[in-house]
């Protein structure tokens, strides 16, 4: 991997962590992150990414430095971004959005595709974007999957600022806790044993489940299943029941 | 040294006139089984275009060997001429600028072949170098395209012509059972074909090159898809196992892996997929296991939905939707995947 700037990637067993090093991100960031997916899919061994933020801020959404009106508006970088966050939510790792402080607009999309959100008891949430004249990208897509439509339409419509107990009870967060790394490793261990493959597809089918039609959705499920039962975790499994039971 | 591979330069695709939805076909004939019917029924397929028998008065349809064999050959005439010349009149080219014709079919047994037959009727030149590759079943497009791709290789500048030619409708059986259900709900009558040049310095056409192929066999499951004749009926008769499709998704990664890592590629690089469209349960299999979107496989799915399983060529089909669709850029890879008995899994690395 080329060194980066905007983040700090570092990995410890079988845990890899990425550190988001400015408050808002901009392009370059965006690439460094798909970087690091190239990493995490093709070289690391690593079973869990987990994403933090630093000094008091996860993220606070995009950096608007980079827009340029009189050049001309397109959705160039918007369209990086969404491929982005789908790298992200078909990583073939246990992903962990880890939330220390303040985290706005992408910074929620960000963790909105991850498999698991904690934050800290101070940490605060919004989605701004509306009241500032543009969309929360394809959070207007997945939000309402953890919260429901009118819960949806009131954070994204309304762009209040919720605490991090009203993001857990609404089902955006996970976990609220006082100490994150305690918290983190503590969800580590609950992901565990991580079967990467059906990991992988229990993933898929969940992120499909509102989107497919149950015609559809069966059809996927039986393919991913034959997959799943394929392989050696589940061999694994049935041999070790076979043991038990003689 | 990747200048001077291959290309696909034009594709033309043609079917029977006569074209039915599920229930048309079930309306046609008296089929009691409701097993038999709810395949029909399934909803993934919705038109298929068929040569059908028209029944007896009992509702049952009657065609011996004989007749099956005919409807062969008239649908592979029929049909290859017209897919012929689509193929040939984007390149204006006739068939007598032909060098190397391939005939790719499952469908019935001639001696002699169908190349020898287009030979006579369609205007090739008698020093046409041909062969026909016959009984290989849905794999059999990429089987026939690695030969091909090899002789245009050989001979730059030269025009090799592929013809997937399947009149599936002559595999047909009519009886309670369900494997026959099972082929009679699923099976297309469709050709398709393609030119294939190598010649570096033509940039007349957007075309890709054949870079590569991978070949995959399951031996253990080598009776899973078969062809074989029965007394009882008095014909060939088809049989598909129950878990095949699955088999050959899980399978499937294995060969696609194996073509990538030959050209340094990931998944991630492969901006098509141009997979065969043998049906519900494969196409879902391969989505899941060769790890392919929805929108991946839309083409797959498309022709699955308006052909049904046309055997060899089906993934012809999907090349010229995509073609047609517009979106491939230069610089493109895509990868093609045919499925068949064997039971094989066939992949073909291309790039625009």
């Amino acid at each position: 991997m080329r060194p980066l700037e905007t983040l700090t990637y570092s990995e410890s067993g079988e845990v890899a962590e990425i550190v988001l090093n400015r408050p808002r991100m901009n392009m370059q960031m965006v690439r460094e992150l798909t970087a690091v997916c190239d990493h995490l899919e093709d070289t690391s061994a690593c079973k869990v990414a987990v994403f933090r933020g630093r000094d008091g801020v996860f993220s606070e959404g995009i950096d608007f430095e980079e827009f340029r009106p009189d050049q001309g508006m397109d959705i160039h970088g918007f369209n990086k971004w969404e491929k982005l966050c789908v790298r992200i939510e078909r990583l073939p790792k246990v992903t962990i959005a880890a939330i220390d402080g303040v985290v706005r607009g992408g910074g929620v999309q960000l963790a909105l595709v991850c498999d698991a959100r904690l934050a800290t008891s101070s940490s605060t949430m919004q989605l701004d974007e509306v009241h500032q004249g543009f969309l929360p990208g394809m959070a207007t897509f997945r939000l309402g999957k953890y919260v429901g439509l009118g819960n949806a339409k009131r954070l994204i419509m309304q762009c209040p600022i919720i605490d991090a107990d009203e993001a857990c009870a609404l089902g955006i967060l996970d976990e609220v806790c006082d100490d994150l790394d305690i918290a983190v490793g503590a969800t580590i261990a609950a992901f565990g044993p991580i079967h990467t493959v059906s990991v992988a597809l229990a993933r898929r089918l969940l992120n499909e489940s509102y989107a497919a039609p149950f015609e559809h959705a069966i059809g996927n499920f039986l393919a991913a299943q034959h997959r799943a039962i394929t392989q050696s975790a589940f061999l694994d499994t049935i041999a070790k029941a076979r043991e038990s039971d003689t | 040294m990747l200048s001077n591979r291959p290309r696909i330069l034009s594709v033309g695709t043609a079917n029977p006139p006569e074209r039915y939805t599920q229930e048309e076909v079930l309306a046609k004939y008296r089929m009691p089984n409701k097993m038999v019917r709810s395949l029909f029924k399934s909803g993934h397929i919705r038109t298929r275009h068929l040569m059908l028998p028209e029944p007896d008065e009992d509702g049952i349809p009657r065609e011996s060997q004989s007749q099956l064999l005919a409807k062969h050959r008239k649908g592979a005439m029929m049909m290859g001429k017209e897919a012929i010349d689509k193929a040939l009149s984007q390149l204006d080219l006739t068939t007598a600028d032909i060098d190397y014709l391939a005939v790719i079919s499952s469908t019935g047994f001639m001696l002699p072949g169908l190349t020898a037959m287009f030979i006579k009727h369609l205007g090739f030149r008698i020093d046409c170098s041909r062969v026909d590759i016959v009984g290989m079943g849905c794999n059999a497009g990429l089987n026939g395209l690695n030969p091909v791709a090899a002789w245009a290789s050989a001979n730059p500048g030269k025009n090799a012509l592929m013809v997937c030619c399947e009149t599936n409708s002559a595999l047909y059986v009519y009886d309670e059972e369900i494997g026959n259900g099972v082929v009679n709900s699923l099976f297309g009558d469709g050709c398709a074909a393609v030119v294939v040049r190598a010649d570096p310095m033509d940039e007349r056409y957007f075309a890709p090159r054949i870079l590569g192929f991978v070949s995959h066999i399951i031996p253990d499951t080598w009776d899973a898809m078969h062809y074989n004749w029965r007394d009882s009926h008095g014909k060939f008769a088809f049989n598909l196992a129950r878990d095949v499709p699955y088999v050959l998704g899980t399978h499937a990664e294995t060969p696609v892996t194996k073509l990538l890592n030959t050209f340094g590629l990931k998944r991630r690089h492969i901006s098509h997929w141009l997979v065969h469209s043998g049906g519900k349960k494969v196409i879902d299999a391969i989505k899941y296991t060769v790890g392919i979107t929805e929108h991946d496989v839309r083409h797959t799915v498309g022709v699955l939905r308006d052909y049904g399983n046309l055997g060899s060529g089906s993934f012809l089909f999907s090349y010229e939707r995509l073609m047609q669709e517009g979106k491939v850029r230069r610089g493109d890879y895509g990868v093609m995947m045919t499925m068949g008995p064997g039971s094989t899994v066939e992949t073909a690395l291309l790039r625009w």
